[in-house]
Formats: structure tokens, sequence, C-alpha cells
């Protein structure tokens, strides 16, 4: 079976010349379909810049990476921007929805992008609403939901284009603990499903709903722990 | 063609936008608003006054005519030749073989003749300007019947001894007004007026006097009865010869054939004169085209400051929005897209600021031209060029806030607080 996500070497470095701060330093890192892991380490560990060279928001310094088997490190501008709309879906701490478009519109956006006709769009959506629970709320305002809705809303738009890899950064961070609960029982499910899962948190115990945990530290993979089954 | 909706989409998304900061939004629309007000209300000012004056040739029967007048041949303090005293001038076998230079160029044309007599009713006992007209003078000068007949061919070759008078005329000289059938005296002929002109009325605004009144004095004989019997002239003279030149491209092959004829006629003297009117008015009219120029560059200026505006709000806007952008663009979103959504936006209000400036420029027009007193006439045309000015230029300083905000990196903008 391929790997979902294939890196040999990734580094990134910001700044240039006496300025530069290397941020990752070389990263192996093979992800399988339908794994689920977990990148965890400090403040400062580069978790957050592999994530956005994992979902294509960055391009890396140096080092290969393939996504779903396709080569990306060389891609820029429009190619990134479609891999990101077909392949990756993103879960943000913050959400990050629309505030001025109802939860539907939210839902359907990145399938606008794709080119996907109105009532495809609008069947998908709902689809995907119900899949995360909250198919009520569809003509809702954003504003108006609660904070594990919002990260509902947030899941249902990043699986709206079946993507590839679910990368999500930090999810319940912003969640009061049993809401957050609910959110990552809800990303084991859409594991279970078959569903591929990076997420990044600092909190062991979320770390340990995974299946594999992968640790960094100063841009280096220091530690990878299989979970027993 | 696309069947996404995709750009409904992106219209839709744009008007919530717009509704959402609707401050924001009017302000930066105000440019345009006032652009296209301007651009509009001027050219409709200056379109009304020219409609209007158009009105008042249309009403003397059209400036498609060149006017041929007699003219010094002599120069002052010049002993004349022979030749040229032996000129008879301006006479109307000229007019007929004008008429022959081209005869599908000359609709129509006209013979005039001037005499000065005292008239006399039972009414009234005057010194008044008599008119001695020939072929088509009543319709080639806007005039009309109001009561009883026109001159017939015979009447005109026969010079019977009859006269059309016009409405000053009447009131002067028939002050019941019952004139048709009538006798009067003109110097020592008696005529019957066999018909009255109906009374020509202009103004350029609507307190002013009329400035077609004089029109309304006129004494009209047969050219014929005033030459053989007032004025014993067996030349055949005439004091002016208009052709009516429909086709104004005509005109000036038209003039040079009729000059050359003339000369011929008049022993290679050019003892007469050629006035194209055409030309005079065109002339006066591209004068006309400088007003037109002024307002469309105060259009334009305030559109230009108004986008300059635009730019800076939207570029100050540009940073709230950032994030928003960030989002998008991790969802999928290319540069393209973000572009296209900002200049949907853009053009979306600069549209919505235009059917503002319409409505603006209409009522200004209205209160300036009611001021000036002139009826007001729009030119579709003028909708357009407004619209398609402010368009013009809603576009180009779109461009620069759109193509800054489609070049975000996605990492930096979802960073960005």
């Amino acid at each position: 079976m391929p790997n979902i996500i294939e890196t040999s070497g990734l580094t990134k470095v910001f700044g240039s010349n006496g300025m530069s701060v290397h941020a990752l330093r070389g990263i192996d890192l093979a992800v399988s379909r339908g794994e689920f892991v977990a990148l965890v380490g400090p403040s400062g560990s580069g978790k957050s810049t592999l994530m956005a060279i994992l979902g294509c928001l960055d391009s890396p310094t140096e080092g290969r990476y393939r996504l779903d088997g396709e080569p990306v490190e060389g891609l820029t501008g429009p190619a990134l921007a479609r891999i990101r709309n077909e392949k990756v879906g993103f879960v943000f701490q913050s959400y990050n929805l629309l505030p001025k478009e109802n939860v539907l519109r939210n839902v359907e956006l990145p399938l606008l992008y794709a080119g996907l006709p109105r009532k495809e769009r609008r069947a998908r959506a709902f689809e995907m609403l119900e899949k995360v629970g909250i198919p009520e709320k569809a003509t809702v305002l954003p504003a108006q939901l609660s904070g594990g809705q919002r990260q509902r809303v947030a899941i249902a738009r990043a699986l709206a284009n079946h993507p590839a890899l679910l990368l999500a950064d930090e999810p319940t961070g912003a969640l009061d603990s049993k809401t957050g609960a609910e959110v990552l029982e809800l990303f084991c499910e859409l594991n279970r499903q078959g569903n591929t899962v990076v997420l990044v948190t600092h909190d062991p115990k979320i770390a340990a709903l995974a299946s594999r945990r992968v640790e960094l530290q100063d841009g280096l993979v220091v530690r990878e722990e299989e979970r027993a089954a | 063609m696309k069947t996404t909706g995709a750009f409904r989409e992106r219209l839709r998304s744009a008007w919530t936008e717009i509704r959402e900061n609707l401050g924001r939004s009017v302000l930066q629309a105000l440019g345009v608003m006032l652009g296209v007000a301007s651009v509009l209300g001027g050219f409709s000012i200056s379109d009304s006054q020219r409609r209007h004056s158009d009105d008042a040739w249309m009403k003397r029967g059209g400036f498609d005519k060149l006017n041929v007048q007699p003219a010094g041949a002599i120069r002052d303090g010049t002993t004349p030749t022979a030749l040229q005293n032996a000129n008879l001038g301006l006479r109307r076998t000229d007019a007929r073989d004008g008429e022959r230079v081209d005869e599908k160029a000359v609709q129509a044309f006209s013979v005039e003749k001037f005499a000065r007599a005292r008239v006399r009713s039972p009414f009234a006992d005057r010194d008044r300007d008599i008119r001695g007209i020939a072929a088509d003078y009543l319709a080639m000068n806007g005039y009309e019947i109001e009561e009883g007949r026109a001159f017939s061919t015979e009447d005109l070759e026969k010079a019977s001894p009859v006269a059309l008078l016009g409405a000053e005329a009447v009131s002067v000289f028939f002050p019941n007004g019952d004139a048709v059938g009538q006798v009067i005296r003109v110097g020592d002929i008696p005529v019957t007026v066999v018909g009255i002109l109906r009374e020509k009325v202009f103004r350029w605004r609507e307190s002013e006097q009329n400035v077609f009144a004089w029109r309304n004095r006129i004494i009209a004989l047969p050219a014929t009865l005033v030459a053989q019997r007032m004025q014993g002239d067996v030349h055949q003279r005439v004091d002016r010869v208009v052709f009516k030149i429909p086709n104004l491209g005509l005109m000036d092959v038209f003039s040079t054939g009729l000059r050359s004829v003339l000369k011929a006629n008049h022993r290679q003297q050019e003892d007469f004169r050629l006035d194209d009117i055409a030309a005079r008015v065109k002339k006066r009219r591209s004068q006309g085209q400088v007003y037109n120029m002024i307002f469309m560059l105060s259009g334009i200026l305030s559109l230009v400051g108004g986008g300059m505006v635009n730019v800076n709000i939207q570029l100050a806007s540009l940073k709230e929005r950032v994030r928003e952008v960030g989002v998008k663009m991790a969802i999928g979103a290319s540069g393209r897209e973000v572009f296209k959504e900002f200049m949907t936006e853009a053009l979306l209000l600069t549209s919505l600021g235009g059917l503002v400036g319409f409505v603006l420029g209409v009522l200004f027009s209205k209160v300036i031209t009611k001021v000036l007193e002139v009826p007001l006439w729009m030119n579709p045309a003028s909708f357009v060029w407004a619209f398609a000015l402010a368009l013009v230029f809603g576009f180009v300083f779109a461009i620069y806030p759109a193509w800054k905000a489609s070049r975000l990196s996605p990492m930096e903008a979802l960073r960005y607080e």
C-alpha cells in the first residue's frame, strides 16, 4: 500500500545568512493510509512548520516530499493550491470559519474551489454535516454555534473534498475537556472509517489516542512509538 | 462555459462583504458616485443646450444651407474698371444655374429681394421692410401658413399683387385679426393679403424675449412684383439666394462648382459671397465640445481621486482580512481565485456606485437645466460613457489591492493576528 506521506531529509530555514533559523533539520517521515499519527513536541520544536509543509501551505527549503504518491516539494502557487484543495483537509485550533457565511456555505467552499456544480456542492456539504452530527445547523452563522459545534463544521469542511490526508493543529486547544473529548472521538471515528489523520498536539493524553506517536525536538524526529493495538 | 456558478458565488459573497461593511463601502463608492454624476450631468447639460440650439435652427428651416449674397468687388480707393461697372450683380439666372450645378445635392433654393416701403392699411400707416420672395423661401425659413394660402407658381411668375403677413404685421395692420382677403398698399401698389404666417417663437430661456420676434414682422411679396413694380429692374437682380444641401458631405464640392459657375456668369468678377451656414454652426459646435471635455475631465478627476481613496481603504481593510484570505488559501483557493474575489467585489461596488451616480447625475442635470430654463435632454450614450469610465477606473484602481491580497503567503496569512 503506498504511503500517504513520505518525506526524506526535509529542512526548513527561515530568514537568510546570519539571521537564519533552522526550523526543520531533516525529517524522514512516512505515514501510510489509514494511520492516525500524533505529532508531539514542545513549542519551537518545529511541529507547526512541519505541519505547514505537510499541508502544502509552505514549501521545504530542501528535501523530498511525496503526498499521496505525488512529489510536491517543487510545486508553487496554483499547483499547491490545487493539492491543498484536493488532498488535504485542515482543522485549526481556532476553527477559522468565515464569520459572514453560514455553516453550509463554509462547508461548500472547498467544493466551490474544486469546481463542483452547485447542486452537487449542496448535497455533499449536507452529507458532511450529517457525518459530523450537526445537519440541523446548516443555515446558521458560525457565531451562533458553540466551540465544539464550530470545530465540527471545520471538520466537515476539511472532509468535503474527500482528502487523502486530514491535518489537525491542536483541534481541541480552544475547547473545554468534555467537548474536546467529543471532538477527539469524532477524529477517532473518522480514522476508523479509513481517513488518514495527522494531529499536532502537546497534550500526551491526546497523543495516546493515536496509533503512532512522533516526537519532534529542535527540528528533528527524536522518537517514534507505535501504540500496541 | 463553466456551470459551477463560481461567478455567482463570488458575486454573492462580494455583496455580503459590501452589505456587512456598509459605511466603508459607501465611502469607497463615493468617488464613483460623484464621478458618474459629474460626467453624466455635464454631458446632459451640454446636450440639452445643443438640443435647444438645434431646435432654434430647425425652427428657421435647418442649417444645411449655402447663402449667396452680392458683395463689392471693388476695393476702396480704386476706380472701378468698365468691366466692374458693367456687372449686374446677383440675378435670378444665378439661382437657376446654381441649382443645375448639382441637382441631386440641391434639395431646394430660395430667392430674396429686399425693399423698403410705406405700408398702409385701414388701421395703420408705417414705413416697413418688404421682402420679395421666390421659390422655396417659406419652407426653407421654417414659415408655415396659419390662415389662407401661400404664393402660387403663377403669382411668382406673373408678379401678382399679393402679400403674406407675419403675425406681428397682422397685429399692426389688422388689429382685429381679419387680414386674409383685405387689401393693403405697399408703396403705391394695392396688394391683396392671401395668407397669414404662423407666429414663430423661440426663447433661449423661458423667461427671455422671443429671439424670432423680427421674423414675425415679415411682409412678403412675390420677388417679381418687387422687381417690376417697385424697383423697375429689368435685370431681375436679387439680394440673396440660398441653396438647401441636406447632404452636408456634398457641400464643399457644390460650393466650389457654384463659385465657378457664378464667376462665369459675372464676367469673372467675384462680386458675391458664399456663406456655408453648416460650417459656421459646426465651428460654433466645436467650441461646445470644449465644455464636454471639461465635464469629462472633471468626472475623470473625481474618479481618479475616488479611486485613490478606494485603494487606501481597500489596503487598510485588507489588513483585517488577511486571515480570511489565509483560510481560503488553506482550503484550496489559488491566488488567482483570491484576485478574482477582490476584483468582483470592487467591480460590484463600482457598479452600485455608478447606479447611485446615475440618480445623482439626473437630479443634477434637472436642477441645472431648470436654472438655465432649457428643456432637459439626456443622451443614452452619456449613461454608457459615464458607466464605462467608472468601470475602467474602478477596474484599474482595484488591481493593486487585489493583487496584493492574491500574493499573500497562505502560511503567513493564517498566522496573522
